[in-house]
């Protein structure tokens, strides 16, 4: 590692903390300058007793300047207190993340590894036999996957697998099941989740191995009289698949939001299912832990995925 | 500043706006037997794109449904027929009926209106947004373009729809709020292309040249860069077109889009899911009339971006 790399990844790591600051600002600023009273929650619509709202606003320290509920706020969420939800039996917001948390990434992680195993040789195939039939179904299924609204594939898999045929679960993640019985309820959320993510995976796959093939290197191994499946395979795919580096790391905050439509068709226990509902409550605890902690998720990734992709090609002068 | 630096200042404007008055007028002359224009260079690419011809055509004709949709749909989007809930398509319904006896085909017509008013609301905003931010921190740079785009990374570190339906829920739902907040949380892949094109085309000579002759900013943002930016504005604009269009259905799909009774692809969705296990007709088309009209921008955008840039084609 040069001294100038080193360089760029401390740098990259002190500015993550300024964002994250700047994080909790926008979040907490868009939340409690919009119109709607959380106490909205807590009182039925017959007994609205303006004096009820104000303890209700006392109570859950709303009538404080925004500044100073700021502070508050940033005091006890750097100790990751979230505090207690204002719905969902008040539970602590902190343990409603945990109860959630594990069906997401559960749910995320197959369908991330269903796109890769699925993209990648498909984009690397597409590349190498530019222009025949397969390339030309793969663009245009690339194509037509990121215009197919995510929400309508999931009800039309419920539609075919779940009512006509009868083959899958319709929701849940069947969480009461274990092992092998539970793999049929990852089927139908995990390829709406996956084909977006496909789409764009190949179409980069393709591109970036095109890009590579055509360099003089390869010529060169060529040249040498090396097999053509060793070429593609050692030599040409260990470049063609470091930008996917970046692209695989930008494509998460694209994969946790479709986490809100999925989890909401497929009635997935996890933390898009969890936002969701708070956001139709106006639960604000919980609303701001989750946009917190999954902004700040990504932002501890993409400076995760700028050093390795630094640490991967050394081409990179910084 | 010293009121001798200011007076000078004042002088090099006044020459150089004497100068950009007399370009003007000598370009004009010029100008009179143009060669052949960009917007012909592109047109005549564009039109040898099969795809992108037909996916425009359907979008024309999109368009045209939208505007005169109460004069083609066969009965008002609220209308009733008493005693015929979810009835399957027939030749009297061609969608089938909902829960509550309304066709389906008139409220798919009507439904149009809301996307494509939407799309067009929300890309204005974004453009309004993106370009102005992505502008001011690629000519500016340093500490303006700095904070810009860092509160833009901020931004899009916030899962897209998370932010989208967050803000959708503070505010009243309704189709106006729709259009603003998809705007507002939308900007910043705009913000991004432009703060780069601008970077790439401020480096040319010509704008240097316009400094040279003390041209204020204002001027070379609107009259040098802003023109040049425009190709890629108007390339991407046609596929947030598409993803606006996207996002407001997925609103609507929630429930903190447009409300009933106005009738949306989205919120037709929702109560086809509902009916799911009764009438499938319910879920199919209004989700078919979404997908069309999102694959046909996506054509045209692409097939736009393949004509500006013929070099950057998708080999």
């Amino acid at each position: 590692m040069t001294a100038s790399t080193r360089n760029y990844i401390v740098r990259r790591i002190l500015l993550l903390f300024p964002l994250l600051v700047g994080l909790s600002v926008v979040v907490f600023a868009m939340i409690h300058l919009a119109p709607g009273d959380p106490a909205d929650a807590f009182v039925s619509e017959s007994s609205v007793d303006p004096t009820v709202i104000a303890q209700i606003h006392k109570n859950l320290g709303l009538d404080k300047p925004l500044p100073v509920q700021y502070g508050i706020w940033l005091a006890r969420v750097a100790r990751l207190n979230f505090g207690t939800a204002y719905t969902f039996n008040q539970t602590p917001v902190t343990t409603l993340i945990g109860q959630h948390l594990l069906a997401t990434v559960e749910l995320q992680a197959v369908a991330f590894v269903l796109a890769l195993l699925v993209s990648l040789p498909l984009g690397i195939v597409s590349a190498k036999r530019q222009y025949s039939l397969l390339d030309n179904l793969a663009t245009g299924g690339a194509f037509l996957g990121l215009s197919l609204p995510d929400f309508w594939l999931a009800l039309l898999l419920q539609l075919f697998f779940a009512v006509n045929l009868g083959w899958l679960p319709a929701s849940t993640s069947g969480q009461d099941t274990h092992g092998i019985h539970r793999i049929p309820y990852f089927v139908m959320p995990a390829i709406v989740l996956a084909v977006p993510i496909i789409a764009i995976f190949t179409r980069f796959m393709r591109s970036s191995m095109l890009e590579v093939i055509k360099q003089d290197y390869i010529t060169t191994a060529r040249s040498k009289g090396l097999a053509e499946q060793r070429i593609t395979y050692r030599h040409a795919l260990k470049n063609a698949i470091l930008p996917m580096v970046t692209v695989v790391g930008n494509q998460l905050p694209r994969l946790l939001g479709g986490a809100v439509i999925v989890e909401t068709v497929f009635a997935w226990p996890g933390l898009g299912l969890l936002g969701y509902q708070s956001i139709l409550q106006r639960d604000y605890p919980v609303i701001l832990a989750l946009t917190l902690l999954t902004g700040a998720f990504i932002l501890i990734v993409n400076v995760f995925v700028d050093i390795l992709y630094a640490l991967l090609d050394p081409r990179i002068a910084f | 500043m010293s009121a001798t630096d200011s007076q000078q200042v004042e002088a090099a404007r006044s020459e150089w706006a004497r100068r950009a008055a007399a370009a003007a007028a000598l370009d004009l002359a010029h100008t009179a037997t143009p060669p052949r224009s960009q917007a012909q260079i592109v047109w005549r690419n564009f039109k040898r794109n099969r795809f992108a011809v037909a996916g425009g055509s359907v979008v024309l004709l999109l368009y045209l449904v939208a505007i005169f949709a109460t004069q083609i749909a066969p009965q008002n989007y609220a209308a009733f027929n008493p005693g015929q809930p979810l009835q399957p398509p027939s030749a009297a319904h061609w969608f089938g009926t909902d829960r509550q006896t309304r066709d389906i085909f008139s409220r798919v017509i009507v439904g149009s209106r809301v996307s494509l008013s939407v799309g067009f609301v929300a890309v204005a905003l974004i453009m309004l947004i993106g370009v102005s931010l992505g502008a001011l921190a690629g000519y500016f740079g340093g500490l303006v373009d700095n904070a810009i785009m860092r509160f833009t990374d901020i931004m899009l570190a916030i899962p897209g729809l998370f932010l989208l339906i967050t803000a959708a829920a503070l505010f009243a739902p309704g189709l106006r709020t729709t259009m603003v907040v998809i705007g507002l949380t939308s900007w910043m892949g705009a913000a991004r292309l432009v703060r780069g094109e601008v970077l790439r085309v401020k480096a040319q000579d010509f704008v240097l040249a316009a400094r040279a002759l003390g041209a204020p900013s204002r001027w070379i943002i609107v009259r040098h860069i802003l023109p040049n930016v425009l190709a890629v504005i108007i390339v991407e604009g046609t596929l947030w077109l598409s993803y606006a269009i996207l996002l407001e259905s997925a609103l609507s799909f929630l429930g903190l889009g447009a409300q009933p009774p106005t009738p949306s692809w989205g919120g037709m969705l929702a109560d086809g899911r509902v009916d799911m296990q009764l009438a499938w007709w319910e879920t199919v088309f209004p989700g078919l009339a979404i997908f069309l009209t999102v694959f046909c921008f996506n054509l045209v955008g692409d097939g736009l971006r393949d004509a500006f840039d013929p070099r950057q084609r998708r080999s």
